[in-house]
């Protein structure tokens, strides 16, 4: 799996894809055995983005300062792209307004 | 587990569950182009919640939520 820079994105729009969002505390090794000294604490709350396509995946971990720019190219990329769903009309309000 | 019937009912179903455990929760959501099918899950390993939709005015409601969970995971405060 391949971890993205935030910026890359929008190689997301490429894909009908299968998405994942996940708190992420930093960590990326095994919690430690008993007896062992355990791994520090992260400072900052981070969030984990993982995205699928057939075989290909890719990942990208979010930081706080991050947040805003990712949240702006996701929504782009839901509305953009996913396409096959259907307009539901809205009902006439205006039928027997004569 | 089934599906959830309402949109209102899966968010705040949702919202109770990664509030209840924040670090376990996860959200997935998978779209089947050829199903025209959009589905949802928030789960943490022990209950598990599921909504699916066909229509594309739900995916503004989706986004808003997407939104405000991942601010809340970034945020300081749990």
């Amino acid at each position: 799996m391949v971890l993205l820079e935030n910026d890359s994105v929008s190689v997301l729009d490429e894909f009908k894809l299968k998405s994942f969002v996940l708190p992420h505390d930093g960590r990326d090794r095994p919690t430690p055995r008993v007896g062992k000294p355990p791994l520090p604490e992260s400072q900052e709350h981070m969030c984990l983005v993982r995205a699928k396509f057939r075989s290909q995946k890719i990942a990208t971990v979010i930081h706080q300062r991050d947040v805003n720019k990712f949240q702006v190219a996701y929504s782009s990329l839901l509305k953009g792209n996913l396409d096959g769903l259907k307009k539901l009309k809205k009902p006439k309000t205006k039928t027997k307004a004569e | 587990m089934t599906y959830l019937k309402s949109w209102e009912e899966f968010e705040k179903a949702a919202e109770k569950l990664y509030m209840q455990a924040p670090s376990k929760a996860r959200y997935t959501m998978k779209y089947v182009h050829s199903k025209n099918l959009l589905s949802l899950k928030m789960t943490d390993d022990v209950v598990c919640l599921q909504f699916k939709t066909e229509i594309a005015q739900d995916v503004r409601k989706i986004d808003k939520f997407v939104n405000n969970l991942l601010r809340h995971i970034v945020s300081k405060e749990h």
